[in-house]
């Protein structure tokens, strides 16, 4: 079993990994000739799918493995990825492969980076180095912090050479018996689907709302779970481009509308059944009053938008209504390739 | 007239408060010795593993010194102050608007010491602000000696310097839970290699899969030769120390510009570290973790088992064994202020329990209780025949054992469901071991029906 790439587009992969970190601490990974597709499974809470094509963020890929459909199945820490990803941002160059240390497995990621050596001593409050003290920052004949900044860095890049970092993340191998139960969660087709709004906002209304909610409840119902406690958002959107976001407490009931918003048309040869027989289309044909709702716990909600720091494109909100809700949130590709890369999330819901 | 008396400039009260607030990441407080030429503050921690010495000239370091030794203190007066103390008076003053606010800088601290027959002992600074305030502190202290840790010269050949701003940046690239750094070489691939690590979750691994999942990261630098200065080492030498202590002067040693220089001899015995920088030269000593201890964490590593720590316990169950021979040892150590020695468990298991799970004092040679006032020329140096008497006591085993419960459900409240679900469909094929079983956590049984019911009905729960 082999496994070797090299790291491109850092910062999408890290962005996916701190995502995917902020719902569960574990994801699985499974790498194949075309795709790598990182699954988390929390325990409460919303599950992820991201399958994305290896090119995204692989460079020199080369898997081999004496799996069916040369497959490798990996259980991986997301908190040392993103970690490691950190330490590769800065970095000239990554790679990363599976390894043995110890008897154990690991993925190893190897960088090479420079440090940004010169310059004065770190800018720190209400001190410039004793040295040069009386330098004002106003005074235009006063030592410019530049110049010398510009002068040491000369002097010491000539010395300056490139470090070879090895981060190491534990894994553990799975065996295809182990992984093929887990199955991608099937639901029926949407009554409503519709393109979000930009998440910054969406987040910012919905973590507002949680918050309120929380304040009202944590003083009026102690006790029960902590899951239970939290607040619930409602959610619900039609085909006529509204979405609706509604928190109701015992004090107070908000309610937020986005209108104007896409409802994508449906690719007919994609469906399993004709266009007229679809959810949606009777959803469309009852008028815009006819909403599909779903309620989402407000914490997890709030995990689940962390995903907007991919700088996504579009997100497609799927709504079975009553019973699911599923967001597609297409990555981004930032040469321009046709993307058919996504992020799935199957949101939890909750009945009334 | 007090025994001292100096004078500080702005900046030299900031670099006084940088190099106080370096030691106190080490201790609570720090001794202060003066004499004519020169004021050294030094420090050790509580384990007395690291020792920080900052010396700082009289002539170029302060605007105005002197030293009036009088018939109790002819050519030299120490004393211990609370570090504490000392940082809330060399503090910062500035207002939030960095153009214009000059005005409330401190423009120049003066401090005398009084002391001597007949005197109140005090430490008194009055700091003048460039808006006409002035405060005056007044400060008790402990009139004793210091405590310094010696360093053989002679002994240690290994040395090397780099910028610290380099090894700073290095820095970064090491996780956040790791204990230990492993400095060692190649002479084949011609780099010096900064290796950190944990022992900690290894230890406490056992089989389990989560365990593997939980280990940190694992990280290594490997930095060219060419990038130091002045070096020369034992190749494939491998240099232990704690990240923590090494954090903490680097931190320090960036707000310089300069190098720092290292020089070490072999595992168990110290390392020194030092820089330079305008009057004030900074030092450090720190025990390095002797190699039979790092042999035996590395014989652990790979087993970690329960087996092995069961095998190892019978040499550490008894606390009073412990204590007996802490108490054999002390007549012959006192003298010496044993700086080094290995495991006197006891003081540190009598603070809070969460010291222990600070790596240094798992690792390191635990020290004798401090003899507070005993002048120790010789630290460091003597514990050549002894250590092997102390070497099986490796206290962590036994504690670590009563951590584990605690650590699976309350320290680490996150027990990480998602690994326990995956697992779980791990374990189905393999007959999973007896012993595995016994260390599952008890919440792994509800998990595993919840999961099959959640994987019919998603989403309605």
């Amino acid at each position: 079993m082999r496994f070797k790439t090299d790291l491109r587009n850092i910062r999408t992969f890290s962005r996916l990994v701190a995502a995917l970190n902020s719902l569960e601490k574990i994801a699985w990974v499974r790498l194949d000739d075309e795709t790598a597709r990182f699954t988390v499974i929390p325990d409460t809470g919303s599950q992820v799918w991201a399958s994305l094509s290896v090119n995204l963020i692989f460079d020199n890929y080369s898997i081999q493995s004496a799996e069916p459909s040369n497959t490798i199945n990996l259980e991986l820490p997301l908190g040392p990825l993103q970690r490691a990803l950190r330490s590769a941002a800065g970095g000239n160059q990554a790679s990363l492969r599976l390894t043995k240390r110890d008897g154990l497995p690991m993925l190893s990621m190897t960088i090479h980076a420079m440090t940004k050596d010169g310059g004065g001593p770190e800018p720190r409050g209400g001190r410039a180095a004793s040295g040069f003290s009386g330098a004002d920052p106003n005074d235009p004949f006063g030592d410019d912090p530049d110049i010398f900044q510009q002068e040491s860095l000369e002097l010491t890049l000539k010395r300056e050479r490139e470090k070879v970092i090895t981060q190491d993340i534990p894994v553990r191998v799975l065996h295809p018996d182990t992984v093929e139960t887990i199955m991608q969660p099937k639901v029926r087709e949407p009554d409503v689907h519709i393109q979000l709004p930009p998440l910054l906002q969406l987040k910012a209304i919905s973590d507002r709302f949680t918050k309120l909610a929380l304040t009202t409840s944590s003083s009026s119902r102690p006790g029960g779970g902590p899951e239970r406690n939290n607040p619930k958002l409602e959610l619900s959107a039609n085909m006529y481009g509204s979405l609706r976001l509604r928190v109701a407490a015992e004090s107070l009931d908000i309610t937020s509308v986005w209108n104007g918003l896409d409802n994508p048309e449906l690719d007919p040869g994609a469906l399993s059944m004709p266009v007229e027989e679809h959810p949606s289309t009777r959803f469309r044909e009852e008028g815009p009053d006819k909403w599909a709702t779903v309620r989402v716990d407000g914490k997890d909600w709030s995990r689940v938008l962390s995903v907007g720091r991919l700088d996504a494109g579009r997100v497609i909100a799927c709504f079975s209504d009553d019973h699911a809700l599923i967001l597609y949130v297409y990555v981004p590709h930032h040469d321009d390739e046709a993307s058919d890369d996504v992020v799935t999330y199957y949101v939890s819901s909750y009945s009334a | 007239m007090g025994v001292l008396n100096f004078t500080l400039n702005e900046d030299g009260v900031a670099v006084m408060h940088d190099a106080l607030m370096c030691m106190f990441k080490f201790s609570d407080d720090v001794c202060l010795e003066a004499r004519k030429d020169k004021l050294t503050l030094t420090t050790l921690n509580v384990s007395k593993s690291a020792y920080v010495c900052f010396t700082f000239a009289a002539g170029r370091f302060f605007s105005r010194y002197r030293f009036d030794g009088n018939a109790q203190y002819r050519d030299r007066f120490s004393c211990q102050v609370y570090t504490r103390s000392l940082l809330s008076i060399f503090r910062p003053r500035q207002s939030s608007d960095s153009a214009g606010g000059r005005e409330s800088t401190i423009e120049r601290c003066d401090v005398i010491i009084e002391d001597g027959p007949g005197r109140k002992s005090r430490l008194i600074a009055r700091i003048s602000c460039r808006n006409g305030t002035t405060a005056t502190h007044s400060l008790s202290f402990e009139a004793k000696a210091p405590t310094h840790a010696k360093f053989e010269k002679n002994e240690a050949t290994n040395h090397w310097a780099i910028s610290s701003r380099t090894l700073r940046q290095l820095m970064d690239h090491f996780g956040p839970s790791i204990e230990l750094l492993d400095i060692n070489t190649d002479d084949d691939t011609r780099v010096v290699n900064f290796t950190c690590f944990t022992e900690k979750a290894q230890k406490r691994g056992s089989n389990t899969n989560e365990a593997v999942l939980k280990k940190p990261l694992h990280t290594n630098i490997a930095v060219e030769m060419d990038e130091f200065d002045d070096v020369e080492v034992e190749d494939k030498l491998h240099i232990i120390i704690s990240v923590k202590d090494f954090r903490a002067i680097l931190q320090h040693a960036q707000l310089t510009s300069g190098e720092l220089s290292t020089s070490y001899s072999i595992p168990g015995r110290p390392m020194k570290l030092s820089y330079n920088n305008d009057g004030v030269l900074c030092e450090f000593i720190l025990m390095t973790v002797g190699e039979k201890d790092v042999m035996n964490q590395k014989h652990k590593n790979p087993r970690g088992s329960s087996a092995a720590a069961k095998a190892a316990r019978p040499e550490l169950d008894a606390t009073s064994h412990r204590e007996s021979s802490v108490a054999n040892e002390k007549p012959s150590q006192q003298v010496d202020a044993g700086l080094m020695k290995p495991p006197a468990r006891r003081p540190i298991q009598q603070r809070s329990p969460t010291r222990l799970r600070q790596p240094h004092f798992e690792i390191r040679p635990q020290p004798m209780p401090p003899p507070a006032t005993a002048r120790s020329d010789s630290l460091f140096v003597t514990q050549h025949d002894d250590e092997q008497q102390w070497e099986p006591l490796n206290p962590d085993e036994e504690e670590d054992e009563g951590d584990d419960d605690r650590l699976e459900w309350n320290s680490n409240n996150e027990p990480n469901p998602s690994t326990m679900r995956i697992s779980s469909y791990v374990d189905r094929p393999a007959p999973p071991e007896p012993q595995s079983l016994d260390h599952l956590p008890s919440g792994m049984e509800p998990t595993q029906p919840l999961s099959d019911v959640r994987r019919f009905g998603l989403f309605s729960s």
